[in-house]
């Protein structure tokens, strides 16, 4: 009723209706052009780079650290970081791969319910004991590290079951599932972002966590929710990289993080919060799978790709750090 | 003393001026903050920078100070020719200082170190007995009571500022900014620091002085400037002008409509609708208060009195230690701002920037953040829904542009405020708590701001309002509750008696701790 009361006398002033810049757009169409580009470089510089079998290459390889960066956009959209998304890989790849010799259901559900528990973990220590989330995921990258290379003394396990890897590494229709399932993921997240009002909380989250909270947004339950999506995502990504080796390795996921903040931010997400975009990062991972193929095949040493993948990153940060309107 | 400065000023204007800043422009997305302004000091005047809220002097002296870097105009100190200002340590370095409302001192560290700070390079060791010795030859002459070797912690906010000055003139200031340095001084300790600002003018240092407060521009300065809207509107002697022609010279247009009277008597409720009781945190003590339905509420106090503490408690934001929240007379368990929330509280915080918008998203979403619930089903945000009430509000509370799509950090200070408000009053809360409403608003929709408030008193609501502007709460409480070190002394009816002096005196009675 007492919003009622506010009527004022409808002294309409002509609306100032220049459209204005779409910053947002901006970003995403720059993150394609970006993507396409370097292919055509690519395709220019080597005769083998545009081959579709090549292509569907890229895109498989792109697959693993794409579901990652999904959940890591999440992360960065409310201004955090998680850097144990590689440990988070090893130790649930290893756990789902021991419980599998037994059913394969249980090990897929074991493998993401430990992928979820890290997550979680991650999400209550940043959350509720306020701590830096910098320090408790770069914590956890040890622990959870640790704990995998305990669970069989640092022995891999090999023999994983065929159902298993033709689920998680095959193809279907012709398209190798770990393509449809980055796809699919990063449509489910792009929907949560825009669609619903846990997105939204994301987004208000990073861009402004005070205004967030007194708005009566309950800040600790979105930060909690991101990390164990994160988790939850690093997880699913463990299972196509233990299907398409045969075999699960206490180390698997070394360095994943890098890779996966990478796409992120060369998908147009901000490490200063409050803006990002799943299916950017979806093509971020894209850019990145296709510089590290494309240095392969004009015979770059692979030291040399750790080099290019950590200067193109810093790039991306830096262009990111750039189209920041400043005050 | 009055007839020494002024002899002082006309001479000295045939010198060459001491500051000039010519032409300078600056503009903030699609905000022109400052438009072509001059300004020219003497040595030996203090100059009063006048002007509402937001129009342009705070920016003016980040420019002088190298925070903003100007879009267009010159900046020349003793007529040595024109020089760009890159950064607070190159204007430090010319001899410019800055004393504002948020002090830059580091409180772990003591009055000698926090004086000197910044002046040793790189991994020269710092000459800790020099700098000791030299702070005190220069607290001397400014403030002979300080002690050097003790932590500015655990100084007051009159001798943080003498130590802020003193470190001015470590580095050879002679052109000194003071911006609001009296909003949280008692009158004492503000007589204090005019006989510093007296003794600097004598020394031949130019000294810009910005305040709201036209006594203490009478009793200080000599010339003035008034700003309005980015741009300079009148610079001359003060003596000219009384003070109800720099008054309208700062708001641009008479002053009786909208900033002179009394509310108007409305239908008020018996029972309260909003009720503390006994309220206390770590910076409160047993506040008690009441607000019935139709009700103004007034909150008068320096700032860091505890006025925005009372607010902050009640919406969950501090905890209490004690007391207890009442909305229409049933008592309210408030941890968190969403417990306030569903109370029917709402909260316009003071530091719209910091703690209200989230400027990347556009003003439907900012004016959707409280009502997630309302506009979203099984999670899922109903767009249409929220659209159709968001561009209701727009309409009615004239938000320009009306375009709700717009980035809020787009819109003028005032728009934003009015997008804030549209949010609270779509959850329908009751009990409305206004922080300084109208800091960083233009003057056309202060005027919008006050009529809504007004309205919706009116319409039933409980409105509870803190202001610095005491003819703000003059205009706008029916009573006013006066904050007083973390406790309200004692709250008044607002009428004809009330005035700004009474309202000061009460406010600094029994002085700061």
């Amino acid at each position: 009723m007492i919003q009622s009361a506010v009527k004022t006398p409808s002294l309409t002033t002509p609306a100032s209706t220049t459209p204005s810049f779409n910053r947002d757009l901006f970003r995403q169409a720059s993150v394609l052009i970006g993507c396409v580009a370097l292919f055509a470089i690519f395709s220019i510089l080597t005769s083998s780079f545009y081959q579709p079998s090549n292509l569907i290459d890229i895109m498989l390889q792109s697959s693993i650290n794409a579901v990652i960066a999904v959940g890591m956009t999440l992360v960065i959209i409310t201004r955090g970081i998680d850097l144990s998304v590689g440990s988070i890989v090893g130790l649930s790849s290893m756990v789902a791969s021991d419980l599998m010799s037994h059913n394969i259901a249980l090990g897929i559900v074991a493998g993401l319910l430990v992928g979820m528990i890290c997550g979680l973990v991650n999400g209550l220590l940043i959350a509720k004991l306020k701590l830096p989330d910098f320090i408790v995921t770069l914590g956890t990258l040890s622990v959870f590290r640790g704990l995998a290379l305990i669970y069989t003394n640092g022995q891999p396990i090999y023999g994983l079951p065929d159902g298993f890897r033709a689920a998680f590494g095959g193809q279907l229709l012709g398209v190798p599932t770990p393509v449809i399932m980055a796809i699919v993921v990063a449509g489910l997240a792009f929907f949560l972002v825009r669609f619903t009002a846990l997105g939204e909380q994301i987004v208000a989250l990073g861009g402004n966590e005070e205004a967030a909270r007194l708005s009566g947004i309950n800040i600790d339950r979105v930060k909690i929710v991101v990390y164990t999506l994160s988790g939850l995502l690093s997880s699913l990504a463990g299972f196509v990289l233990i299907a398409r080796i045969g075999a699960a390795e206490p180390i698997g996921g070394n360095g994943f993080e890098l890779q996966a903040i990478g796409a992120a931010v060369i998908g147009g997400a901000s490490l200063f919060g409050g803006v990002g975009n799943p299916l950017g990062s979806l093509i971020g991972a894209l850019t990145l799978g296709g510089l590290q193929n494309g240095l392969t095949l004009m015979n770059v040493p692979s030291f040399w790709q750790y080099v290019a993948s950590g200067v193109v990153v810093i790039l991306a940060v830096y262009a990111d750090r750039l189209a920041r309107p400043r005050r | 003393m009055g007839a020494v400065a002024l002899s002082e000023g006309t001479s000295s204007s045939l010198r060459p001026p001491m500051l000039a800043m010519r032409g300078v422009s600056k503009t903030f997305g699609r905000a022109r903050v400052l438009n072509d302004v001059d300004l020219t000091l003497q040595s030996g005047e203090v100059h009063a920078l006048l002007g509402e809220n937001g129009a342009g002097k705070s920016t003016l002296m980040k420019v002088l100070f190298g925070i903003v870097p100007p879009d267009a105009g010159e900046i020349e100190i003793d007529a040595l020719g024109a020089v760009q200002i890159e950064s607070p340590r190159h204007a430090l370095s010319l001899g410019i200082g800055l004393v504002s409302q948020e002090l830059s001192l580091v409180p772990q560290l003591d009055v000698a170190q926090n004086i000197f700070l910044g002046q040793t390079a790189g991994l020269d060791i710092v000459p800790r007995g020099r700098h000791r010795e030299a702070a005190v030859e220069i607290l001397q002459s400014l403030a002979p009571h300080l002690q050097v070797a003790t932590p500015v912690s655990k100084l007051g906010m009159a001798d943080r500022q003498l130590v802020e000055i003193s470190r001015t003139l470590a580095r050879g200031g002679r052109i000194i900014a003071f911006d609001e340095p009296t909003s949280s001084l008692t009158p004492q300790e503000r007589d204090g620091l005019f006989q510093v600002i007296r003794g600097l003018r004598d020394a031949g240092k130019a000294i810009i002085y910005i305040s709201h407060r036209m006594e203490e521009i009478r009793a200080i300065a000599d010339r003035f400037t008034v700003m309005r809207d980015g741009k300079v509107v009148a610079t001359d002697a003060m003596e000219k002008y009384a003070d109800t022609q720099l008054n309208e010279l700062i708001a641009g247009r008479e002053l009786s409509l909208a900033m002179e009277g009394r509310p108007a008597p409305v239908e008020i409720g018996e029972a309260p609708l909003f009720e503390i009781r006994d309220l206390s945190t770590t910076r409160l003590r047993n506040v008690a208060l009441s607000v019935r339905p139709g009700e103004v509420v007034g909150l008068a106090g320096l700032v860091g009195s505890g006025r925005s503490a009372i607010m902050r408690a009640v919406f969950g934001i501090d905890e209490r230690t004690g007391g207890e929240i009442r909305v229409g007379g049933s008592r309210v368990d408030i941890r968190e701002p969403k417990d306030a929330m569903r109370a029917g509280i709402a909260l316009i915080p003071e530091d719209r920037r910091g703690h209200a918008i989230v400027p990347m998203m556009s003003v439907e979403q900012n004016f959707g953040l409280a009502n997630q619930k309302r506009f979203s089903r099984f999670g899922v945000l109903r767009g249409a829904a929220r659209r159709a009430e968001a561009r209701k509000y727009a309409s009615d509370l004239q938000i320009r542009p009306p375009n709700i799509q717009t980035p809020m950090a787009n819109l003028s200070g005032g728009n934003q405020q009015k997008v804030v408000i549209a949010r609270w009053l779509a959850t329908g809360a009751r009990v409305l708590m206004f922080d300084e409403p109208t800091r960083g608003v233009d003057v056309g929709a202060k005027a919008e701001i006050y009529a809504l408030l007004r309205q919706l008193a009116a319409a039933g609501a409980a409105v509870l309002v803190i202001s610095s502007e005491l003819p703000e709460l003059l205009l706008l409480s029916h009573r006013i509750g006066i904050v007083n070190r973390g406790r309200l002394t004692q709250t008044l009816e607002n009428g004809s008696h009330l005035n700004e002096d009474v309202l000061m005196r009460h406010a600094t009675a029994g002085g700061l701790s």
